[in-house]
This record gives structure tokens, C-alpha cells and sequence, in this order.
């Protein structure tokens, strides 16, 4: 008996909680949307036609099929005249003051109607403009973030072209660094090979020149004065010879 | 449902943003299309409790604001169809009063 109480409690706080998430929470009902059968409702543009200034254009369509088009306000003059003839609707003396109100509102909307119209329409698109202006400038501004984003992405494309022609460049310096360089070594070593010609072919001739003055000397050394007694007679005997030949 | 709750048959996963002028259970036939010998049936199949009876009024209420009275370009329309209806109402909640002012006997 308690346990079946107990139960029954139970149930009862359980429904009573899921009517409440039932009741707050909208997004955790399953279901599919339908667009189709139950589009998002959109605020009408234009107002329902009216005739006469207040009938619906549905009431004559509805009596058009069957009674044609004098039908409607045939049918309205004589639910008048019905109304009138047989006083259920009364002519006292509010009848009379609602027909000169009548003509009055009549006069009006006809005097300022348009013109009100045009105000009040310019009224209207103001402050839906106003309202959306903000809107508006937000989505320009997200547009204009995403040119600039484009450009920018078009720029760092550029960039990369760039560094790609630095690369290119610093190859370049690099190849001429070392052509300079390979130049140099081998300047260096013409120089130095130069020299050592230079220092070998001065080093012979020195060493020649020396031999020679070291033999002239030492001949002239080695001359004695009997040698040179000799020579000198040798030498004019020869003189005599050739004399005598003359 | 309590006072102030979508009607049991809105689903916003299903239908979306709430319409107060749209009826969301099972539509039944229009009033409009009907044969005159299916009228008491189809007044048969109707809710007539009070809650339904103020909802059918107050979607009257809504479609009527959406079609006259809350488009961008509204006219005068709504505002002399409320006169009128006033009007009439006023009548005829005077008229036991009215009546005497009656200019004649015969009719």
C-alpha cells in the first residue's frame, strides 16, 4: 500500500517536471523542421485590399461567382433599406450626428489622406532604415574585412615572390663572391708563381754574372807578367806579320 | 497548458518561430468548403472549450493584424474597419435603450 503511494508520487513529480522542461527549454524537442508547411512568418508588405474604405476585396470575390460584380452592394443597399424600413436600425438623433462625422472624416481623408500617407510612409522607411543602418554598416564592414583579408593574402603572395627573387639574389652574390674569390686564389698564385720566375731568373743571372766576374778575375789573376810578355811580343810579331803581308 | 503557454500541438523544432494567427493542430476542413449537410458534423468535430474558444478568437485577432493592421504600408482600413465594428457593437448592446427613439408605429 505504502510502495503504491510511493509510486504514485513518483510519477506524479516526474510529469510534473517534464512539463516544465516541456515548457522552457524549446531546443530539446526532437523534430525535424519544416519549411515548407510552415515557412518563417514574413511582415506583409501592403495591407489586405478593402473597398469603400474598410470592406475586405474577399466579402466581393465571395459574392462575384454567384451574384456578379453589382452584387455585394446590391446585397448592402438592401440589408440597409431592410434595416431602415423596418426601424431595427433606429434614425435618432446620433444617426444624424454620425453622418455629419461621416462627411467629415470623408472631407479629411480625402484633403490629407495622400499627404499623411507619403509622411508617414517616409516616417516608416526612416526609422526601418535607421534600425537597419547598423546592420548594414556591420555587414559593409565584415565585407571590407574580408576585401582587406584578400588583398592581404594577395600581398603575402607577393611577398613570397619576393623573397623568392631575394633567394635568387643572394645565389647570385654568392656566385659572384666565390667567382671573386676563385678569381683572387688564382691571382695569388700567379703572383707567387711569378715571383719565384722573377727570384729564379734574377737568382741565374746573379749567379752568372758573379761566375763570369769571378773567372775574369781570376784569369786576369792567374795572367803573370811573363804570360803578358809573351802575348805582347806575340802581338807584334803578329802586327809584323800582318805589316810585312801588306 | 497554462494560461500563457504555445498551444500542446506547437513544436518550435518543427514549426519554427511561433505564428499567433496560425492554427498548429489538425486542420479540418474549411468553413468555406463545406456541404451544407456536413455543417453539424463539422460543428460536432469542434473544441468548445473556453481555452479553444479564446484561442480561435485571439488568431482571428492576430490574422486580422497581420493582413490590416501591422504592414509596413498600412492604410486607414483598419482603423475605420474597427470603427465600424465598434460602431455596430455599441448598437447592438444599446439597442434595447435605442429602440424606444422609434419614429414609427407601423412597419
Amino acid at each position: 500500500m505504502l510502495s503504491r503511494i510511493a509510486l504514485r508520487s513518483a510519477i506524479s513529480k516526474q510529469s510534473a517536471s517534464t512539463a516544465l522542461v516541456a515548457r522552457t527549454s524549446s531546443t530539446d524537442i526532437a523534430g525535424v523542421r519544416d519549411e515548407k508547411n510552415f515557412p518563417r512568418p514574413v511582415r506583409a508588405l501592403e495591407p489586405g485590399k478593402v473597398r469603400l474604405g474598410f470592406l475586405p476585396e474577399e466579402w466581393f470575390q465571395f459574392f462575384h461567382s454567384k451574384t456578379g460584380v453589382t452584387g455585394p452592394y446590391t446585397f448592402g443597399v438592401g440589408l440597409a433599406t431592410y434595416l431602415c424600413s423596418k426601424e431595427i436600425y433606429v434614425m435618432e438623433h446620433e444617426y444624424y450626428t454620425g453622418l455629419s462625422l461621416l462627411i467629415m472624416v470623408y472631407i479629411a481623408a480625402k484633403k490629407f489622406g495622400p499627404s499623411l500617407a507619403a509622411w508617414l510612409d517616409k516616417e516608416v522607411d526612416a526609422v526601418e532604415n535607421s534600425w537597419n543602418e547598423g546592420r548594414n554598416q556591420t555587414i559593409k564592414d565584415l565585407e571590407e574585412a574580408i576585401e582587406d583579408e584578400k588583398t592581404a593574402q594577395w600581398r603575402a603572395q607577393g611577398q613570397e615572390l619576393l623573397v623568392e627573387a631575394k633567394k635568387e639574389n643572394v645565389l647570385l652574390q654568392l656566385e659572384a663572391a666565390y667567382r671573386e674569390r676563385l678569381m683572387n686564389a688564382y691571382n695569388e698564385v700567379k703572383r707567387r708563381l711569378d715571383y719565384q720566375l722573377e727570384k729564379t731568373n734574377l737568382e741565374r743571372r746573379m749567379a752568372q754574372k758573379h761566375m763570369v766576374e769571378w773567372i775574369v778575375l781570376n784569369v786576369t789573376k792567374a795572367i803573370t807578367p811573363d804570360q803578358e810578355k809573351q802575348n805582347l811580343d806575340r802581338c807584334i810579331s803578329d802586327l809584323a806579320a800582318l805589316a810585312v803581308r801588306k | 497548458m497554462a494560461i500563457g503557454d504555445y498551444p500542446k500541438e506547437y513544436n518550435a523544432a518543427v514549426h519554427g518561430p511561433y505564428d499567433p494567427a496560425r492554427y498548429y493542430g489538425k486542420p479540418d476542413t474549411p468553413f468555406g468548403q463545406l456541404k451544407l449537410n456536413e455543417i453539424g458534423s463539422w460543428f460536432g468535430r469542434r473544441n468548445k472549450t473556453p481555452a479553444a474558444m479564446v484561442g480561435a478568437c485571439s488568431r482571428a485577432w492576430w490574422r486580422w493584424q497581420h493582413k490590416y493592421m501591422q504592414p509596413k504600408k498600412v492604410g486607414i482600413a483598419p482603423f475605420l474597419q474597427l470603427l465600424v465594428g465598434s460602431m455596430t457593437f455599441f448598437y447592438v448592446i444599446n439597442y434595447g435603450k435605442l429602440k424606444h427613439h422609434r419614429n414609427y408605429k407601423y412597419h
